[in-house]
């Protein structure tokens, strides 16, 4: 194979492909975006959401207004609610008449004073967002109202409140501090690297090889004194970058959503908000050697993924073809990526990373969560290097055969 | 003259279906060969056996002295094609995708140059050579798609099916530049279904019909032959011919072609 004669190809794939604007939006734009908008805007609508129902007063039904004792009045107040009196709590909550209700019965107070034990019933509907935080707001109330009875009925015995819990439950974060930052879906960032390599690199691959049988160009190209091998490495190299490039722009999508736009936002954020971006992702801190090693899987998952596209899209006849083709690509992606979210439930050894693609999500997680160990790095490098070698051997036979080059 | 393309036995099957039977030819140089028949005669199988793109069956074939199959690369080399497909890069203009097929003849950036000077005078390339592909009329794209067959001077041609799709006016000129192009010492096959075409450009013509060379001759001989006074008359005896078993002989070679019945 000649290197100048693939940068050749490559070269006029790439500046094809730059004069496509929905590649540039595709490649480029959307992964820088896209990320940030979910780690930040997500949050901060939530968060928005959250504190707009915690700021407004919620109209709430009551039964038994008049029974309502003046403490659990007061508390509820508190909670910024209003209470509204209706004699059927169940039936208005239903209807959404009010997102939720309680239910307060005759001589609450006396009762109470009596020593007896009385029950406040709340109506909610479970599933409903809107009723599951007005009716938090109302347990909240009644249990602070609980805990005051408990204080007094103490007090009047002569016990000390701590009486009535002789064990307390203190827990620590074993977590290391990589992986306390990374937070808990921190699964998401190989996901999304391995998604945008997939999609940054469609394009390219599809309208190099579908794209130039149903434009006619493909015959016109072979007939031409150049290797098959040096057309398919050329259209790879090109598909790789397009794909890594994608894959780059989710990164640093991912640093802008996760450490300079939180830190202009954080104010804007509510404790709600910055507690849903900890989860998102946090603020990701990977240090020099961890950065070479997610790079380094980043580029062998990218040459798996192209000469995969290369390899498939070569069959197909035209570009829709090869859009069908690659669609249930991006499920094989996702669902290893879900499955991530389970992986310390489930366990299958160092061999798992053998596994092309599954074991690249595997070890980018465990990467960014600072728990990547050497045999797993070398596992997947060495497994994810052999299986790209073989899928770009199977684009150059491919490209050899008579019934695929002339299918049309 | 020696014969710039030889072909000799050439078969070649797709699954079941005969594409190709036992075809025999020679092009010489400064000739102009016409590969006449219907569509889905096995033109374009031959031509793509002759590019190196398919691989005989059986049989062989050189062009310009060096085999298909063995020397493919610098067959590939040595050949430009033109077929009727026109297709182009969209995004690049004519003169992005003449360099680009250039660079892949080894020619280096001035000499595409020149030769893309020269070419814009024989073929009238203008505004085709600074303009994206993506907005060409078909005639405009058939321009670049001759260009670009014959930028690095190939000692053979081979036009496809050239004019397939083409108005009036741009039939005309892929006709008048294959007429006048300097021939003496490169051999052109020019393939087609069209009579009239051969008639007008070529010195001898081989007819293809189900896959079989059913008779080879210069075009005036295969008139003769048939005691037709048009291309298409000659055309249809000959097959008839074909189907009742009567051989018919190439009056260069005096080779006779077996006729299947």
């Amino acid at each position: 194979m000649r290197l100048w004669m693939i940068f050749h190809v490559a070269g006029k794939e790439i500046r094809s492909t730059l004069r496509d604007r929905r590649a540039i939006l595709s490649n480029l734009l959307v992964p820088l975006l896209l990320l940030p908008i979910v780690m930040l805007g997500l949050p901060l609508l939530i968060g928005g959401l959250v504190s707009q129902q915690q700021e407004t007063a919620s109209q709430i039904g009551i039964e038994g207004l008049d029974n309502l004792p003046d403490a659990l009045r007061q508390r509820l107040e508190a909670q910024n609610i209003a209470l509204q009196a209706t004699d059927t709590p169940e039936q208005a909550v239903r209807e959404d008449t009010y997102s939720a209700a309680l239910s307060v019965p005759a001589n609450v107070a006396e009762r109470i004073g009596q020593g007896e034990n009385v029950e406040i019933t709340v109506y909610t509907k479970p599933g409903n967002l809107r009723s599951e935080l007005d009716s938090g707001k109302i347990r909240s109330a009644v249990q602070s109202y609980r805990q005051e009875i408990v204080r007094e009925r103490l007090e009047e015995a002569g016990l000390e409140p701590s009486i009535l819990e002789p064990v307390t439950i203190s827990t620590v974060n074993a977590n290391t501090e990589a992986e306390q930052a990374s937070g808990q879906l921190s699964w998401l960032i190989p996901f999304f690297i391995a998604i945008w390599t997939l999609s940054g690199g469609q394009m390219t691959a599809i309208d190099a090889t579908a794209g130039e049988k149903e434009r006619g160009t493909l015959e016109v190209l072979l007939v031409a004194p150049i290797r098959r091998s040096e057309v398919v490495v050329g259209k790879f190299v090109a598909t790789l970058l397009f794909g890594l490039s994608a894959a780059l722009m989710a990164i640093v999508g991912y640093i802008l959503g996760g450490t300079i736009l939180r830190s202009l936002f954080s104010d804007m954020m509510g404790d709600q908000a910055s507690e849903f971006t900890q989860v998102m992702g946090g603020s990701l801190s990977v240090g020099p050697l961890s950065v070479v090693l997610l790079v380094v899987s980043t580029l062998l998952l990218a040459m798996l993924i192209a000469a995969l596209l290369i390899g498939i899209t070569s069959f197909a006849r035209s570009f829709r073809e090869a859009q069908t083709y690659l669609a249930p690509l991006s499920f094989l992606l996702i669902l290893p990526a879900i499955s991530l979210q389970f992986s310390e439930l489930l366990d299958f050894g160092p061999l798992i990373y053998l596994v092309p693609v599954v074991n690249a999500l595997l070890l980018m997680d465990d990467i960014v969560t600072g728990s990547a160990g050497a045999l797993p790095v070398l596992l997947t490098w060495a497994s994810l290097l052999a299986f790209a070698a073989l899928l770009l051997d199977f684009a150059y036979r491919s490209f050899k055969r008579e019934g695929v080059i002339f299918r049309t | 003259m020696t014969d710039m393309i030889e072909v000799s036995g050439l078969t070649k099957t797709f699954g079941d279906v005969v594409a190709i039977k036992n075809i025999s030819f020679s092009v010489a140089a400064g000739e102009v060969f016409g590969l006449l028949g219907p569509n889905g005669a096995g033109k374009t199988t031959t031509l793509r056996i002759l590019a190196t793109l398919l691989r005989a069956d059986s049989g062989s074939a050189t062009v310009d002295g060096h085999d298909v199959v063995t020397e493919d690369e610098t067959v590939r080399a040595q050949i430009g094609v033109v077929n009727g497909g026109m297709g182009l890069y969209d995004r690049l203009s004519g003169r992005e995708i003449l360099h680009y097929f250039g660079k892949l003849y080894g020619m280096k950036r001035n000499q595409i140059d020149a030769r893309i000077d020269e070419l814009d005078g024989l073929l009238e390339l203008g505004d085709t050579l600074e303009r994206r592909a993506e907005g060409f009329s078909t005639g405009m794209k058939q321009k670049i798609v001759v260009a670009r067959a014959v930028l690095h001077d190939p000692p053979v041609i081979f036009f496809d099916e050239a004019t397939s799709g083409l108005d009036v006016m741009a039939r005309r000129s892929v006709l008048d530049f294959v007429k006048d192009y300097p021939s003496h010492n490169r051999a052109v096959i020019y393939s087609t279904h069209v009579m009239s075409e051969v008639d007008e450009l070529c010195d001898r013509a081989g007819i293809i019909y189900r896959g079989e060379l059913i008779a080879i001759d210069r075009i005036e001989a295969l008139k003769e032959q048939t005691g037709s006074d048009s291309l298409e008359r000659a055309f249809f005896r000959l097959v008839e011919r074909s189907h009742t078993g009567s051989p018919n002989t190439d009056q260069k070679t005096g080779q006779k072609t077996e006729v299947s019945a």
